[in-house]
């Protein structure tokens, strides 16, 4: 084994325990995936269905670096003045009021048009400064002196020119602001982008990014998640309740139960301090699994033989 | 780094699409953090190489193949032999010499003497570049190949050693020579094979695809149907890319009063921000009615298949069926997966001969109130009506209603009008009258459709 791969190893261990301690429990893929973004340099982007825990993993990961969390939730509409930056427009007419006597000073004295304008010339930076600048969170995503960590949540909930428009910063880690010219990071973030794949995100972005499809996670797995979220459920109750969804996630529904709805059944036994999953208390508490009636239909027939199956894997 | 843009070419045979950019990026992970833990390499590099779930399914194949028939446990001991041996397959660029002379040495007879199975594969993919096997396009060109390798790893002194040997009179070494020298064929052999397959697997199916795509719908075996469908998927999915992209074109040069006012109250009413009129493209929406008669319910097949997967492009379509009588079907294939609905579809509809004035006049009463000038109508059939009323009539109000009416017929033009059929009539109402009877032509018709609004 040569001393490279042994680096990256202990590495992705120290990534996988760190993420522990802050209650994300991580595989082996996404662990690397953090690693290879780390030293690569590269924009992660993030797919899965929903609620496996994408958005967590940025928010876990911007803890364990102990770096700032910069969050631009995307839209339909999302634009450069809400992303990047804008002028305030407002501010600048009132300081321009304001100062008008002043102004009116300044150009005392000056005859012509042209030397009223050389006057100007000196001030005219005034108006166009950071003072009226507002920051968005691109921008402040690039400013930060210690860098970030950057979420560009539900990717493809934007348009695809935003996405073009992204790309100057995925790739260079820089934009350009007409009236100030182009914005280095001072210290490269460490990006990320969630998507829930409604749409196909454009070959240009995904070629920039490393990809990172997180799946349903293993019921063993999901039991560790369990145990670090909801640390007060006994482990035989923990893992039948992870075996049960497990169950549910293999029938033909709409909305599979994610880990986060997992993780509300638990809250949802500890509070009716249920010691054990019975039929009567599953049927009770499906809605907080599903969320489509059609759903509840269909899985609420089988509750008794999905219980047996539990039963018999445990 | 041979073995990243070799693999990439494996990949890109596999129909991934892997940029140079991403070629790199590899090449500077692997750089990172070496060859030596398997899971490792291929966690990092399906995180840089595919891009989507069903890449990365395509990917996993591939790796596995490419890297069993490369032997993985022997490039990693290569690696840590230190730099010189870190790449077990020289790049083409050198000269084919130095590769080729430790093993032409006479070397050859004391591999296989020794049994030392590393080093010949090591040998092995040396000469399998030499030759250029990465360029393989055909099974056929495998026995070729097999000679080749074997010729640039010493077949040549291996001959020679066979016969001084024969001519000594060592029988013992002849034999074991001799023996080896089969279970060289048979590896160098089975080595060619796996390659030529990863570098081919996918170029057949992709010119059966490609035949398939301009064949006609009606001549299609029952075996070739599967491909069919994935093909029909495919193009359905591009034609959704292609079209759920740009909903609003920018009109540029007029003003948009209301929201310029809107979007500027905040600066005191002073027009700074001026915003553009937008033109909303809408999407299509679509009612399609189907003959599934005997004749033609081949076609119908195909048509009701491609609608199927484009419901995320076009949402709003109703979709009818009709031989000698009319009816929805557009729930049945909500609610149902394709095989089913149009088996029952079918079953169902497909019994009578065509009657195209009853089932018109059906599909009049349906539809009269939900048709409008942004709706299309979409008729597949081939017109024939045995000679009964063929309705046009019916037709006309339709159309005088709808935004446009599109006629696909799956025969060909020279036998319109001919006996029975009525395309002269009907067609006089239709805004599009075409011949639609391979998937090329389908794709055509929907693309011009989702364009055209």
């Amino acid at each position: 084994m040569t001393s490279h791969t042994q680096k990256a190893l202990t590495e992705i261990a120290r990534i996988r325990d760190g993420f522990a301690v802050s209650g994300y429990i991580c595989d082996q893929k996404i662990a690397t995936a953090l690693h290879l973004a780390q030293q690569l340099e590269k924009p992660l982007l993030v797919e899965g269905p929903p609620g496996v825990g994408k958005t967590e993993l940025a928010k876990a990961a911007a803890q364990y670096l102990g770096l700032d969390l910069i969050r631009l939730q995307c839209y339909e509409g999302l634009d450069e003045s809400k992303a990047l930056y804008e002028w305030q427009y407002g501010k600048q007419l009132l300081y321009t009021q304001v100062l008008r006597e002043k102004l009116s000073e300044l150009m005392d004295g000056a005859d012509t048009l042209g030397a009223s304008m050389g006057r100007l010339n000196d001030f005219e930076d005034v108006f166009f400064s950071e003072q009226f600048l507002q920051e968005r969170p691109l921008l402040a995503a690039l400013r930060q002196d210690a860098g970030c960590v950057l979420l560009l949540d539900e990717i493809d909930k934007a348009d695809s020119e935003f996405e073009a428009f992204l790309l100057e910063i995925l790739s260079d880690y820089q934009i350009s602001v007409p009236e100030l010219g182009t914005i280095q990071a001072k210290t490269r973030p460490l990006v990320f982008l969630t998507s829930n794949n409604t749409r196909e995100l454009s070959d240009a972005l995904k070629r920039r990014c490393l990809h990172l499809y997180i799946a349903f996670p293993e019921p063993a797995r999901e039991a560790e998640i369990l145990k670090a979220r909801v640390p007060e459920l006994e482990d035989a109750v923990a893992r039948q309740l992870v075996d049960f969804v497990a169950g549910i996630r293999k029938l033909d529904i709409k909305k599979p139960p994610a880990i986060s709805e997992t993780i509300d059944w638990a809250r949802t036994v500890l509070l009716l301090s249920a010691s054990q999953l019975s039929a009567e208390f599953v049927e009770d508490t499906l809605n907080v699994l599903l969320k489509f009636k059609s759903d509840i239909e269909i899985v609420s027939p089988q509750i008794q033989t999905l219980l047996r199956e539990t039963r018999d894997a445990s | 780094m041979f073995i990243v843009s070799d693999f990439v070419r494996v990949l890109r045979a596999a129909d991934i699409n892997v940029s140079t950019a991403e070629t790199i990026e590899a090449g500077r992970m692997l750089d990172m953090m070496g060859f030596a833990d398997r899971d490792l390499v291929k966690t990092g590099l399906s995180q840089i190489l595919a891009k989507s779930e069903s890449d990365k399914e395509a990917f996993d194949e591939c790796f596995e193949d490419y890297f069993t028939a490369l032997s993985f446990a022997e490039e990693q001991d290569d690696k840590a032999d230190g730099p010189e041996a870190s790449e077990p397959v020289p790049t083409e660029g050198e000269a084919p010499s130095t590769a080729s002379q430790s093993p032409a040495n006479g070397g050859l007879s004391d591999l296989l003497l020794q049994g030392d199975n590393a080093a010949l594969a090591a040998a092995m993919a040396r000469a399998a570049s030499q030759v250029g096997l990465a360029e393989a396009k055909l099974f056929t060109q495998s026995g070729l190949f097999t000679r080749r390798i074997m010729e640039a790893m010493g077949l040549e002194a291996l001959e020679q050693d066979l016969s001084a040997r024969r001519g000594e009179g060592d029988a013992d070494g002849v034999q074991a020579i001799e023996g080896a020298r089969r279970k060289l064929f048979e590896m160098v052999r089975d080595y060619v094979d796996t390659q030529i397959k990863l570098r081919t697997a996918n170029a057949g199916r992709r010119v059966r695809e490609d035949a398939l795509s301009r064949v006609k719908l009606s001549n299609l075996d029952r075996s070739d149907m599967r491909i069919m469908r994935g093909l029909v998927e495919k193009l359905a999915k591009r034609l959704a890319t292609a079209h759920s992209r740009r909903r609003t074109k920018a009109q540029r040069g007029i003003v948009d009063i209301r929201k310029t006012l809107r979007r500027n109250q905040s600066h005191d009413g002073l027009l700074i921000d001026l915003v553009w009129k937008t033109k909303k493209i809408d999407r299509p929406r679509l009612i399609t009615m189907c003959d599934v008669s005997g004749s033609v319910a081949a076609y119908a097949k195909f048509l009701l298949m491609f609608l199927y997967n484009l419901d995320e492009v076009i949402p709003k379509t109703r979709s009818f069926v009709f031989s000698n009588q009319c009816g929805e079907v557009t729930d049945l294939f909500q609610e149902q997966d394709l095989e089913q609905a149009m088996a029952r579809a079918i079953t169902h509809y497909g019994g009578g001969s065509t009657d195209y004035g009853q089932s018109l006049s059906d599909l009049a009463h349906y539809i009269i109130d939900d048709i409008d000038h942004r709706t299309t109508l979409m008729i597949l059939g081939d017109g024939r009506s045995n000679f009964g009323h063929p309705g046009h009539d019916i037709l006309r109000d339709l159309a005088a209603r709808a935004r446009r009416v599109i006629w696909l017929n799956p025969e060909p033009q020279a036998l319109w009008n001919t006996g029975d059929s009525e395309m002269h009539r009907l067609g006089a109402y239709c805004h599009l009258v075409q011949t639609c009877n391979t998937i090329r032509h389908l794709e055509r018709v929907l693309d011009n459709l989702l364009r055209a609004h």
